[in-house]
């Protein structure tokens, strides 16, 4: 008796499911996230991160008095799990999807092109900022490679002239990151062209996992070239890991790291290894002092007190940034009176300049031709377990014959 | 034919009638009527969404054919299926970007249906390859070399060479209109739909038709008792390569079939999770069942969507249930492996075949 009246809820249940469509009354945004797969030490930061700001646009009126329905998914950073995912948001009348890795965020590509779906993604992949190939692709913030340029730029301006063999010999420079990663992948073409363009000797690249917590044999490997700088394109556990050995076995490189494997947790993980670390983090840090942050912190304490606070990240900051430039575009768009996946783009992105979100990133600017929201990276360094700023590289204004010909990669 | 309308029984008056496809006209109606479904029903009552899960569980039962072929028929224990599929998705994506094509057969669109029959060749022969090993260990051994062709293909040999080819990075995509098969751009969830169902029911049917053949007859009596089989007279270590072979290469079309569904492909798409999950599909399908690796591959996405539509209207008063959905599917994937191997050892297939049964003799089921 008591199986088949489980069996009856739960058909009402499936009955509900799938009835459930966007009312005229609500605009259904959907997010991808990663709270248990390869990425999920940065991942869940993201996830709570992109509720929250939710939230906060709700409270404020929504699109233009419309609420925001949040539908929001875990997909385990599994790329068939994205694209039923995908589907389901469709089904349910998203305008738009808040998506998340690289993985999905490049196999989807094709898909949200087709579909006119604005995927704002986590994913800052250089791959995902031209118009011409992937129109639908956006995020607020400043691309890996971009970041990767200005980064390795950044080491070449303020710690080679300090070391002791500046002007005997090139700097050395290698790379550490999962081959098999899209996202640890992404920039790498970039780093390497712009090593070359700063007259580096580049060595040979180390696999390390994204899972890795110990990458011994790689540092080894590493040693044979005596890298002055390494570029780590991991996520903060493996980063953390190749940094502690690193350490350990006396490399002696300087570390320059993608910003999704430089956060708050990486000092307490790597401790002294982490010391002088940079990475472009394209936001302010969780609790830094910019205009926003009080709301971030409010909304943080509100809708998750049980996380406690020391242990939020920057990736609360990053989530925040992609669903208000989003909001942004869609007020605008509805405004417009074309609250459609095109309209969003067209009426809503592709309308801004200049936009400051208040969360110490840089300015968004969207063109038709060129989604990179702006060329200046500000670029951090970690010292006694801070976080401080080190340079803005202005790559736009050092390389401008160059800076439209890095569009797309 | 017999032509009676309800058989309660099998009562063939000559070889030609017992090796029928549809035995009689009952079934023969059954499978126009399957067939109706499949071409006209779903395809008018679907939307989108329910189209791209019919298209899973197309994907997920060309992959575990393979699997089921080579556990449920022949014995030989695998769980680095996935790599085969790989092979298959990147052969068929790099014929279709790099290969010089001459124009008549672009125009013809027939660069992706034959860059479909190479990639099955490519991950077939793969396929043997690891295959190899059966010839001298078995079991617990084969589980591990098996195992091995999923770290060597995907996480070396794609990840470090093939995916470099172009200087694109990992990912590869495929610019629009590039996957056509005649005058048919594969550019929806429809036409994908369409592609599937036609290679499910062909791909079924040339492995039925092998097993009824002395090739299925070998890999049977290999998989029951290798030894006896030699006694025999089989050529055992043949006939282990050719099940191989013929695994990797309905898996190459499973992999070539894959990217139609995203226009794209990386390393991350073959993970060795999607191995273990093919197994897992037939076992709770049924070892050793055509129909199984069927029911297993509908129970395995359909359930798992449903449990997902049972989450949605319960989102509104918990918005974490649908964070939290993962693990419950996880959980879910872990207990139907458990409860079906505790309850019904003998899959979904069995009990099709005592509902089937039960139907077939009513009302003297006795």
């Amino acid at each position: 008796m008591k199986a088949k009246a489980l069996v009856v809820v739960f058909a009402i249940l499936v009955a509900a499911g799938m009835g459930s469509t966007a009312s005229a009354a609500e605009v259904v945004v959907g997010a991808l996230n990663d709270m248990t797969g390869a990425t999920s030490d940065v991942g869940k930061d993201y996830a709570l991160g992109i509720a929250e700001a939710i939230n906060y646009c709700n409270d404020n009126g929504g699109v233009n008095g419309k609420p925001i329905k949040l539908v929001q998914f875990d997909y385990g950073y599994r790329v068939p799990e994205a694209l039923t995912k995908y589907k389901l948001f469709k089904r349910m009348g998203a305008v738009a999807v808040l998506g998340w890795g690289t993985g999905d965020t490049e196999a989807l590509a094709p898909t949200v092109t087709a579909d006119k779906v604005p995927y704002v993604s986590a994913s800052y992949s250089g791959h995902l900022a031209d118009p011409k190939k992937t129109p639908y692709n956006l995020f607020a913030a400043t691309d890996y490679s971009s970041n990767a340029r200005a980064t390795l730029t950044a080491w070449f301006d303020k710690r080679w002239p300090k070391h002791a063999d500046f002007g005997k010999r090139k700097p050395r420079f290698a790379c550490s990151y999962m081959f098999a990663s899209p996202y640890a992948s992404a920039p790498i073409k970039a780093i390497k062209d712009q090593a070359s363009l700063l007259g580096f000797d580049i060595g040979p690249d180390q696999d390390v996992s994204l899972f890795a917590v110990d990458a011994k044999s790689q540092v080894l490997s590493l040693k044979d070239f005596k890298p002055d700088v390494v570029w780590h394109g991991n996520t903060t556990m493996s980063v953390s890991a190749t940094m502690r050995d690193a350490y350990a076995l006396g490399l002696g490189a300087d570390h320059i790291i993608n910003l999704w494997g430089l956060d708050e947790n990486l000092p307490r993980l790597a401790e002294k290894a982490a010391e002088g670390a940079m990475a472009a983090t394209v936001c302010a840090f969780y609790g830094e002092n910019t205009p926003m942050m009080p709301k971030v912190v409010e909304y943080a304490k509100k809708f998750n007190p049980g996380v406690p606070q020391e242990k939020r990240l920057i990736r609360t900051i990053q989530a925040w940034s992609n669903v208000l430039a989003l909001w942004e575009a869609m007020k605008r768009a509805d405004k417009a009176g074309d609250l459609t996946g095109e309209g969003i783009l067209k009426k809503g992105f592709e309308t801004m300049k200049d936009v400051d979100l208040g969360l110490g990133g840089a300015k968004l600017t969207y063109t038709a031709a060129d989604h990179r929201v702006s060329g200046k990276v500000p670029v951090y360094e970690c010292k006694d377990g801070k976080f401080q700023l080190v340079q803005i590289t202005d790559l736009q204004g050092r390389w401008p014959d160059k800076w439209q010909s890095w569009l797309g990669w | 034919m017999s032509t009676t309308f309800l058989p309660c029984g099998e009562y063939h008056q000559n070889y030609h009638e017992e090796h029928a496809w549809w035995q009689t006209r009952f079934i023969k109606g059954k499978m126009i009527a399957l067939m109706l479904a499949l071409f006209v029903g779903i395809p008018f009552l679907a939307d989108e969404y329910w189209l791209s899960v019919c298209n899973q569980i197309g994907y997920t039962a060309l992959g575990a054919l393979g699997v089921q072929l080579l556990i449920g028929f022949c014995g030989q224990v695998t769980l680095g299926h996935a790599a085969f599929l790989a092979v298959g998705a990147y052969t068929s994506t790099l014929l279709i970007l790099e290969f010089p094509w001459p124009t008549i057969l672009l125009d013809l669109g027939l660069a992706y249906p034959l860059s479909i029959f190479a990639a099955a060749v490519a991950a077939g022969i793969w396929c043997v390859l690891f295959g190899l090993p059966s010839a001298k260990v078995k079991g617990f051994y084969l589980i591990l070399t098996t195992m091995a062709a999923q770290f060597i293909t995907v996480d070396f040999v794609i990840t470090q060479y093939i995916s470099q080819i172009g200087g694109r990075g990992q990912a590869f995509s495929l610019p629009p209109g590039t996957i056509k098969i005649g005058p048919w751009v594969i550019d929806s969830d429809l036409k994908i739909y369409y592609m599937m169902i036609v290679l499910v029911i062909v791909l079924t049917a040339a492995v039925v038709n092998l097993l009824r053949s002395r090739v299925g007859r070998a890999w049977v009596a290999i998989r029951d008792n290798d030894i006896s089989a030699e006694v025999m007279g089989i050529n055992v270590v043949q006939y282990k390569l050719l099940a191989f072979f013929v695994a990797g290469f309905i898996g190459g079309v499973a992999g070539a079939f894959w990217i139609s569904n995203l226009a794209a492909i990386s390393p991350e798409h073959f993970p060795w999770f999607w191995s273990l999950w093919l197994v897992g599909v037939i076992l709770i399908g049924g070892v050793g069942s055509i129909h199984g690796t069927i029911f297993g591959s509908i129970f395995m996405v359909v359930v798992m969507e449903l449990l997902q539509m049972a989450v949605i209207p319960l989102a509104a008063s918990y918005p974490k249930l649908l964070m939290d959905f993962l693990f419950v599917k996880e959980a879910a994937f872990g207990l139907a492996i458990c409860t079906f191997m505790i309850f019904e050892p003998n899959g979904l297939a069995y009990r099709w075949w005592q509902t089937k049964n039960y139907f077939n003799l009513w009302p003297f089921s006795y």
